[in-house]
């Protein structure tokens, strides 16, 4: 369990950082030394000034209103994953430091609880939106569309989340974030380290899965579709151009 | 498919290559929200017509040749040379794309498939597989453009003959059509026929307008086509003679390309900036009945009139309530289409499919949304600023028995004035 921690919950890391930042890195700077099409390609309405056209590209990224009206199935599982997503992500700052304000209104007690109540919830919601996002596409109408890149993205996600939520749902609650943020920060001072209570626990084994098809998952994000996680916000403000 | 065709089609990804197309390529998620947007999808259920999977042919090539992922690990991308599968689906998806870009409307990602759609008809042009039709219909436009003096004669007797329409509708011996007048307001460019000119022409008489007609017509089959360089010449025609004639304002009749590429396509295709504005005509039109410089009566036409959005004049043009109150200045009685401007449904008809003949087929099925529209409505009459959407909802409209009379706006406005020779409708 040591050898394949230090793989994936570690060397694997920092791979995946380089990987990564550099990979976008080179990816929105491809992007940004591509010659603008002279031809305006915005549509109507368009709002007239620079901060409507601004506000309404964030409405667009974020609420895809649109979207909405024509395919409410579609757009309630994507919200509900994409707000789960970042429920998560905003979660697992718990890895950096201890949120501020809450512990001290909830105590320890009441805050790892808090944690396991949210965490559920966005854990599942993501699970339920990645299913029905193979489901749409290996049965819908449309599934000829789909290429390989998407099932291995669904794939990689499947397992990041059904690896998180088993170390939710199984281990949560003897093993609380204060354990896990002893390891991350060890990475992030560039002395690693798996602490004993991981390794003494089977819980070894999920973390170090979760941080395998994690790193798999944001390896391969730059290469891949998710680049929408920052282009939405170039091509929605090209719509009202 | 020989190396150097392969080598022609991934240079001319190359030349289009701009920001956006990249972002469009890149971000898309193939999440096929569009394919409830495509009339031609949602009238068809034809893969080959999801908005998405259009944009997806090029993008498996772009994929091999600019994407070092796609080099890497071409089956996950599904990333191929062109073969000529590639090239008789690319053909069939990108010519009868109307290019409404309803498709993009409704993206979380706004991604215009009609600029990707584009790529593929140049594509297509430079493997010598663009839509012949269209493309000798913009040979013959720019040959026009360059031998005006040929055409001069017959035009001008044509024109005389509409004068001679306009001066029975006015009751006015004096009313013309005026051609190359220099120092006019306005320089009216028509499409090709008489159908086009005399409403117009009774209207600028009636409103007591300095104006002139153009030799040139504004539709632009360059542009349906796929060669920005021949829309530009063909486009350039009139804009130089207005120019010439150092015109304040340039109106464009019913049609819609025409409107996008006048007002929006032709200053960024010229890098040029134009010394006159363009107008659509039903934008002078009410401007001419808010003025109150021609006078329109309630009650001439019967029955319940509508008003279909033509998509490069509202969602792509961004005229979307002066046609309304145009109509809503000759009835009592107008009801809107449902959904209607910026989600309007696409008729079927743009783009320029109309004139190809071998999409017929799938143009009436595109139809359908259309049709269960106007039957909601319940209206007898559709106001429709847009020669390709009139030529199509006519045709829907005899196949489905609809019962509908299909206008042009300025011939509902002649008929609402009250003029002396005002009688029936023309044909
Ligand atoms: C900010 C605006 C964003 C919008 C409008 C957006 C929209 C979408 C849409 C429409 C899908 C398609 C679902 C499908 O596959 O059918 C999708 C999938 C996905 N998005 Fe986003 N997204 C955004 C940001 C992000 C961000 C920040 C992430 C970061 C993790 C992300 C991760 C994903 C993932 C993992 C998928 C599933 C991929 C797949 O289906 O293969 N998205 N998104
Ligand atoms: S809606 Fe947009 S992102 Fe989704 S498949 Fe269509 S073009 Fe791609
Ligand atoms: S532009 Fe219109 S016709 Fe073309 S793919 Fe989009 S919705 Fe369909």
């Amino acid at each position: 369990m040591e050898t394949y921690l230090a793989i994936t919950a570690i060397w694997g890391v920092y791979l995946t950082a380089v990987v990564f930042f550099v990979g976008m890195g080179v990816r929105v700077y491809q992007w940004a030394t591509t010659p603008r099409s002279p031809v305006p390609l915005g549509m109507f309405p368009k709002p007239e000034t620079k901060g409507a056209r601004v506000a309404k590209m964030l409405k667009d990224t974020f609420l895809a209103p649109h979207s909405a009206r024509i395919e409410p199935a579609m757009w309630i599982f994507a919200m509900a994953f994409h707000v789960a997503a970042l429920g998560a992500f905003v979660g697992h700052g718990r890895l950096l430091a201890e949120f501020p304000v809450l512990p001290e209104l909830l105590g320890e007690e009441g805050m790892n609880a808090f944690a396991a109540w949210s965490g559920s919830i966005a854990g599942s919601l993501m699970l339920v939106g990645v299913i029905y996002w193979i489901a749409r596409r290996t049965f819908g109408p449309y599934k000829n569309l789909s290429v390989p890149e998407d099932y291995l993205l669904l794939a990689l996600l499947l397992g990041v989340v059904v690896m998180g939520d088993h170390m939710r749902f199984i281990y949560g609650g003897t093993i609380h974030a204060d354990t896990y943020r002893e390891w991350f920060l060890s990475l992030l001072r560039l002395r690693p380290q798996i602490p004993e209570k991981i390794l003494a626990s089977n819980v070894g084994w999920s973390l170090g899965t979760h941080m395998l098809f994690t790193d798999l998952f944001l390896m391969y994000f730059p290469f891949s579709k998710l680049v929408h996680a920052i282009g939405a916000f170039s091509t929605n403000l090209t719509r009202s151009e | 498919m020989d190396a150097h065709t392969i080598e022609t089609i991934a240079g001319v990804i190359d030349k289009k290559m701009t920001r956006q197309l990249k972002q469009y390529l890149d971000v898309c998620a193939r999440c096929a929200i569009c394919k409830d947007a495509c009339h031609q999808y949602v009238g068809t259920g034809d893969f080959k017509y999801l908005p998405a999977r259009r944009a997806e042919l090029i993008r498996h090539v772009y994929k091999k040749y600019f994407d070092s992922a796609g080099r890497f690990v071409p089956a996950l991308y599904e990333a191929r040379d062109p073969d000529d599968n590639l090239l008789d689906e690319l053909y069939e998806s990108c010519y009868a794309c109307t290019g409404c870009r309803r498709c993009m409307y409704y993206c979380p990602f706004s991604i215009d498939t009609q600029w990707i759609v584009a790529v593929g008809k140049a594509i297509l042009i430079a493997a010598g597989r663009g839509q012949e039709m269209l493309g000798q219909l913009a040979d013959a436009a720019i040959f026009k453009g360059e031998n005006v003096e040929m055409f001069r004669d017959v035009l001008v007797s044509g024109f005389k003959d509409i004068e001679a329409e306009v001066r029975e509708i006015t009751g006015d011996p004096e009313a013309t059509i005026p051609v190359d007048k220099h120092g006019a307001d306005i320089l009216y460019v028509a499409l090709a026929g008489a159908h086009s000119i005399r409403p117009a022409a009774v209207i600028f008489h009636e409103a007591k307008v300095d104006w002139t007609i153009s030799l040139f017509e504004a539709a632009n089959y360059g542009y349906f086509f796929g060669d920005a360089e021949k829309a530009k010449l063909i486009a350039k025609r009139f804009m130089e003679e207005a120019k010439r004639l150092g015109v304040k304002e340039v109106v464009v009749p019913e049609c819609g390309h025409a409107y996008r590429v006048a007002d929006i396509f032709y200053e960024a295709w010229t890098q040029e900036e134009l010394p006159f504005k363009v107008s659509h005509i039903l934008e002078v039109v009410d401007r001419f009945i808010k003025e109150g410089r021609i006078t329109v009566e309630k009650g001439r036409i019967q029955g319940r009139v509508t008003y279909h959005d033509p998509c490069q004049i509202a969602r792509n043009g961004g005229i979307f309530e002066q046609p309304r109150d145009v109509v809503k200045a000759l009835t009592d009685d107008f009801v809107d289409l449902v959904p209607n401007r910026a989600e309007q449904w696409c008729c079927g008809g743009g783009g320029g499919i109309v004139a190809i003949e071998e999409m017929r087929d799938v143009r009436l099925k595109s139809g359908s949304k259309k049709v269960e529209q106007l039957r909601a409505s319940g209206a007898s009459v559709l106001a429709c600023p847009c020669e390709n959407c009139r030529l199509q909802i006519e045709d829907l409209n005899q196949l489905h028995g609809l019962g509908l009379q299909v206008r042009q706006v300025i011939d509902l406005v002649v008929e609402a004035m009250p003029l002396p020779g005002n009688t029936a409708p023309r044909a």
